[in-house]
């Protein structure tokens, strides 16, 4: 038996090109995108997109030829499901197979699903339509999964399926509309696909045009927004990088499959924190942010604005002018630490680190901006001073994981021994308690609940309830081996939905600071004792030489958990097992700087002029810092300052003078010795002050700041506020240009009309012929087809029910379309006479009202200008 | 200037004709002008339908209007009613002794004629149908030794009943190649119907009275001027596209032959000038497809019959009307 072939080869290429390249393209982004959603897949879209194009290759090929469709593909579809059958029930050894069918099922829907639109595409009309309306619902369950629905999602979304929908149902209706046989089929496809094209384009450039402002806004709030440079990949960061390249840690970490890390240097620090015996550095660890939150949809530990009693400050020490301080202390209530508490100094060099950042050792509740002194303004971008409420018993000493260090254990005995006093679990109210020991309600942390209700089974106290966890991930297997290891590339789990934490508790047992910080935090939580996972740094007193100062690298970036003891407060736990590899290479430290010079004068206040020959700059003050006494003086007071000497910052770093402008807010700084003498009395008004001054005061140091801060924060609120409307009028503007196209595809019968109608009347050569396809447009718009009657036939018909002379028209017509025979005057009348009179005669038999239906017609339009085909 | 007048002598004479048969077969016109159109192509035509449906009533009137019942100057009509015992000695003559010139003569039989009323064709047996069928396509007869010519003008209308009917040989697709034209007969339409009945003993008196309006000789003159009817460039491509489309297409076994394109092209022509042309139109093409090449094909069912042809027509009608006017006075200019 011969195989009958139901499309040429020129048809199966275009289907080929033109259909399953962009059907293939537009799955792989598909994949991509349902990829970050269902872990399953494993991010192997690449691999995922293959099977899929495969089966969309084959089955296109395959059905060009004369093949039944449910014959065939029922005897793909078995053989795939029972290779999928047999692959599960597979057992080599002690191995099973179980993963492999898993990736074999992927497999099977994939091509399946490919052997399937392939044959649609091949053989079925309406196909295309069913296929864009199943992408698209597939469009919308993945934007549903999204958490966070911005503008450039749903763009991202919609706009790509939408052009494809469009995109694949005209290619695929022009593909099987199109004469096999036409000399010009290149120029037939390409004349018809950039026409589609011209008019996609001129769509969507019109979208962006109106919307361009709104794109601009949108675009703006996600670039001053903490870019997140690490989408897409299933890696994960412990710290992130800002539009200045400043880097801050996060305010969400993910568990991910593999953690990214690198030996930038971030920040160096001098903490004045020593033990009792004066002399001994106690480091601490420094914290940025609590993560309070799980979400366990994505898996994220987030930070939340909402958490009770809220102990976290975080002012942007790059908003503070120089010398001036933010203070807050209602952290310090918020802790309600009471026991071995006390005041901590801290001054924090910025070097990758993000200028708007603050980290602090615990409870941070003092910010002061520093000046950097000038052999180390090429070195550290800024400088701030903290001052926090810092737990004896947060020593970075009692949190390291000893890890089987004696010396360390016998040390950290101190710290537990207090802490055991705490004998009961309890916190400041009921709302904290329920707050910090909330576990999502889920089998997955059942298990964990389960695990920590064994591991702490002989444990009495809190505390020992917490040792208990850390020894557990510190514990050996019946080999010897240490059980759980640390990996900054723990992989993520084969299974569907899998947990990750469970996956790495109970399976992996491999993972990053994320892992057993959140590991720890579900087992305390289950066993309702209140704690939270902090971000922030890990701190190692690498030297001898500089005691007190600390630096800090990328890779320091660290999550532990805290938890919360009765008046002790917040208390820091690392229950990471050690790094091997990070212990044995410790970073090179370099020299501290030296302390920022003694200031006597700071004034802080708006420019009012800048004469640049002089180097002065007039400005108003409204406050001033005096031989470390702060002023402020309600009608700004004016102060000329002589900038010759000085250094001019600005939060990105050095400028000229140039770029100080009139209106600008500017703190000026002086280190003179000539202010030295002269001191304040004690009622001096900033007048006073200001009149003992030599003018002009010689200024060290202006730092630029604010201004252009405040016009940025209204800019961004502004834009943030236009965040939620933005969305409406893009809906709108979308409807108001999808019913503008409909409106136009319900036109366009009538817009051809007047085109080919004018053509008719004016038509100097060849005027019979466009008369007669005028007509016969007319007419066919009409419902009146001639479909296979010869054209005579048809004119006889049209006058028998209309009477027109359209037979008499249509057989001059003919004659000279197809004769040598010169036409005779009477016969050139009747071309000259025919057109108008048919369509008048037409038009008034025809109510307006059919006629106005008719040309609403599309299909009537379409099936005038294809070609008819054969089979 | 002798030609235009010649053609319009031409085109008068054929609508003397038509009008002439038409005296006696009501409700016919196309099923006339296709009979005509065979003629005019020096061709023969085969009709199909139930009987009594005035097929043979069509061919007597035919053949009585060029032939006349007396007269010299007319053609001789011979009829030949098929039966299955029919042998092809009957048809074609044979040797008899003469007695008085003691030898064998040529007895010629009914073939030598000039218009050949083959009545019921189906009904013979395979050996006398082809006896007819090769005597059409040689236009002579060879009797042992001798060659004997059939008449210049010679013209077969051969009728059969449905092939589903009891009692007949089907012609066989090679054989029915032979016939340029087929038809179906058909019944008329009601109104014209209850003309006939009120009417019919005026139709039968008509018949008996009709009148020759031509002579053989004109009838000759009116096949040459069929070969000057003009056909453009781009009608000849169309039966190229149809003819190669029908050998293309899925549902068609066995395609139309160059030698059926040919046929079809005389068809166009003769059937232009029947209809008073002296150029072929689409029109042409549209009506003379399916009489032409229906019965050449064999189609893979019934379904693929109804349709096939008809979609190869409309695809290439379209393609024709579409086209602008482009005239090519050099080409095809007979």
């Amino acid at each position: 038996m011969g195989l009958g072939k139901v499309h040429s080869w020129k048809k199966v290429l275009a289907q080929l090109v033109l259909l399953a390249v962009p059907t293939a393209l537009f799955f792989f982004y598909m994949l991509w995108d349902v990829n970050r959603f269902y872990n399953i897949l494993e991010n192997n879209w690449i691999r995922q997109g293959i099977y899929f194009s495969s089966g969309l290759g084959a089955a296109i090929i395959f059905y060009a030829f004369r093949f039944r469709f449910i014959s065939t593909a029922t005897i793909v579809f078995a053989i795939c499901y029972f290779t999928y059958k047999f692959l599960g029930g597979l057992t080599i050894g002690e191995f099973d197979a179980f993963y492999f069918s898993i990736q074999f099922l992927i497999f099977t829907i994939l091509f399946c699903l490919g052997w399937l639109s392939g044959f649609g595409f091949s053989r079925s009309r309406y196909f295309t339509i069913g296929w864009s309306v199943l992408l698209l619902v597939t469009q919308i369950v993945i934007v549903s999964k999204t958490t966070d629905i911005k503008v450039e999602t749903l763009i991202n979304a919609f706009v790509p399926v939408l052009a494809y929908a469009f995109y694949i149902i005209y290619t695929s209706e022009l593909i099987r509309n199109m004469n096999e046989d036409e000399k010009h089929f290149a120029w037939f496809i390409i004349k018809r696909l950039s026409g589609f094209g011209v008019i996609v384009l001129i769509l969507f450039l019109i979208v962006f045009n109106i919307l361009k402002n709104d794109f601009k806004a949108v675009e703006k709030e996600w670039g001053n927004s903490q870019a997140d440079y690490n989408k897409g990949k299933d890696s994960e960061s412990m710290t992130q990088k800002d539009k200045n390249g400043g880097v801050s840690n996060k305010d969400q970490t993910k568990l991910a499959g593999s953690l990214s890390k690198d030996k930038q240097l971030i920040f160096v620090a001098h903490l004045d924190n020593y033990f009792p015996d004066g002399k001994t550095p106690n480091p601490l660890y420094f914290t940025s942010c609590y993560y309070t939150k799980f979400d366990t949809l994505t898996q994220t530990f987030e930070i939340d604005s909402l958490m009770p009693y809220n102990d976290l400050f975080s002012p942007d020490p790059s908003r503070i002018p120089l010398y001036f301080s933010k203070i807050d202390s209602s952290v310090i209530k918020n802790t309600f630490a009471t026991k071995n508490r006390q005041v901590v100094t801290a001054d924090i060099y910025k070097v990758a680190l993000s200028a708007t950042n603050y980290l602090a050792p615990s409870t941070g509740f003092f910010c002061q901006p520093l000046s950097v002194p000038k052999e180390y303004k090429s070195q550290y971008k800024s400088v701030y001073r903290a001052k926090m409420w810092v737990s004896d018993l947060n020593s970075a000493y009692f949190i390291y994981n000893p890890a089987g260090n004696k010396q360390l254990e016998a040390f950290q005995e101190l710290r537990f021994e207090k802490l055991r006093e705490v004998k009961k679990i309890s916190g400041p109210d009921e709302r904290f308690m329920k707050y910090y020991t909330f576990m999502p309600k889920d089998e997955e942390y059942k298990k964990i609940s389960v695990l920590a209700k064994q591991i702490t089974a002989n444990a009495p106290t809190m505390i020992d309830k917490m040792l208990a966890i850390r020894d557990y991930f510190l514990s050996k297997d019946e080999f010897g081996q240490p059980l759980f290891k640390y990996s900054d590339n723990p992989g993520i789990p084969g299974m569907p939905s899998a947990n990750k934490l469970t996956y790495f508790l109970l399976e992996n047992r491999k993972g990053y600071c994320a892992y057993y910080a959140g590991a720890t935090l579900f087992m305390l939580r289950s066993l309702g004792i209140p704690s939270r996972v902090a971000a922030g740094y890990l701190t190692v007193d690498r030297s001898s030489k500089n005691p007190g100062w600390y630096w800090f690298y990328a890779d320091q970036a660290h999550a532990w958990t805290q938890v919360y003891f009765q008046d002790y407060g917040w208390m820091d736990f690392d229950t990471t097992v050690p790094d091997a590899n990070t212990q044995q290479s410790p970073q090179p430290d370099g020299t501290p700087p030296l302390n920022p010079p003694q200031t006597y004068l700071v004034a802080d206040g708006e420019v009012v002029s800048v004469d640049l020959a002089k180097k002065q700059i007039s400005m108003k003050i409204t406050k001033l810092l005096y031989h470390d006494k702060d002023y402020t003086t309600a009608p700004a007071k004016d102060l000329l300052t002589d900038v010759s000497m000085a250094s001019i910052t600005a939060d990105t770093g050095t400028v000229q003078l140039s770029a100080i402008k009139q209106g600008m807010h500017i703190t000026a700084v002086s280190y003179a010795e000539a202010l030295k003498t002269i001191l304040a009395e004690k009622n001096d008004s900033v007048a006073a002050i200001i009149e003992k001054l030599p003018k002009p005061v010689p200024v060290d140091e202006i730092k630029i700041l604010v201004k252009e801060e405040i016009q940025a924060l209204k800019k961004k609120e502004k834009e943030m506020m236009q965040v939620p409307t933005d969305w409406f009028r893009i809906i709108k503007i979308f409807l108001v240009i999808l019913a503008a196209f409909i409106v136009f595809v319900f036109l366009s019968p009538w817009l051809i009309w007047i085109f080919i109608n004018a053509k008719a009347k004016r038509a100097k050569t060849d005027a019979a012929y466009y008369r007669y396809r005028a007509a016969m447009y007319y007419l066919n718009q009409l419902g009146l087809t001639k479909s296979e009657l010869g054209p005579q036939q048809f004119a006889m018909l049209m006058d028998q029910q209309y009477s027109t002379h359209f037979n008499a028209f249509n057989n001059v017509y003919q004659k000279l379309k197809y004769s040598t025979v010169s036409l005779t005057a009477s016969e050139q009348k009747t071309v000259q006479e025919f057109y108008p009179a048919f369509i008048k005669q037409i038009a008034k038999q025809t109510p307006v009202k059919t006629r106005f239906s008719r040309f609403l017609n599309i299909y009537n339009t379409i099936h005038y200008f294809t070609q008819p085909k054969i089979s | 200037m002798e030609g235009t007048i010649q053609i319009e002598q031409a085109l008068t004479n054929i609508q003397k004709l038509v009008d002439n048969i038409e005296k006696v077969i009501r409700g016919k016109r196309p099923q006339i002008q296709y009979v005509l159109t065979a003629l005019l192509a020096k061709g023969h035509i085969l009709m199909e339908d139930n009987p009594g449906t005035g097929k043979t009533v069509m061919a007597k009137t035919l053949a009585k209007s060029i032939a006349g019942m007396h007269g010299s100057s007319g053609a001789n009509f011979k009829r030949i009613q098929f039966t299955p015992d029919l042998l092809p000695m009957d048809l074609i003559g044979s040797h008899i002794f003469d007695d008085i010139k003691k030898e064998f003569v040529f007895k010629k039989g009914p073939l030598f004629c000039n218009l050949l009323l083959a009545d019921e064709i189906n009904r013979a047996s395979p050996k006398v149908q082809s006896a007819l069928l090769e005597c059409m396509a040689e236009n002579q007869i060879t009797m042992g030794e001798t060659t004997y010519p059939l008449e210049k003008l010679f013209f077969t209308i051969a009728t059969q009943n449905p092939i589903e009917m009891e009692g007949t040989y089907p012609l066989p697709t090679a054989q029915l190649d032979r016939f340029f034209i087929k038809i179906q007969f058909g019944y008329v339409d009601e109104v014209t119907e209850l003309n006939i009945y009120k009417d019919y003993l005026g139709i039968q008196n008509n018949l008996e009275n009709i009148q020759q309006v031509l002579s053989m000789q004109e009838i000759l003159f009116l096949q040459d001027q069929t070969e000057k009817v003009f056909i453009h460039e781009e009608i000849v491509a169309g039966v190229r596209n149809i003819i190669t489309d029908t050998r293309k297409h899925p549902d068609i076994v066995l395609g139309g032959s160059t030698r059926s394109g040919i046929i079809f092209l005389k068809c166009l022509k003769a059937f232009a000038l029947v209809n008073g042309r002296t150029f072929v139109t689409e029109d042409d093409l549209k009506q003379m497809a399916v009489p032409v090449l229906d019965h050449r094909m064999i189609y893979r069912n019934k379904e693929a019959k109804q349709k096939a042809l008809a979609m190869i027509l409309a695809k290439e009608l379209d393609r024709l009307s579409k086209l602008k006017i482009t005239i090519n006075p050099t080409a095809f200019a007979h």
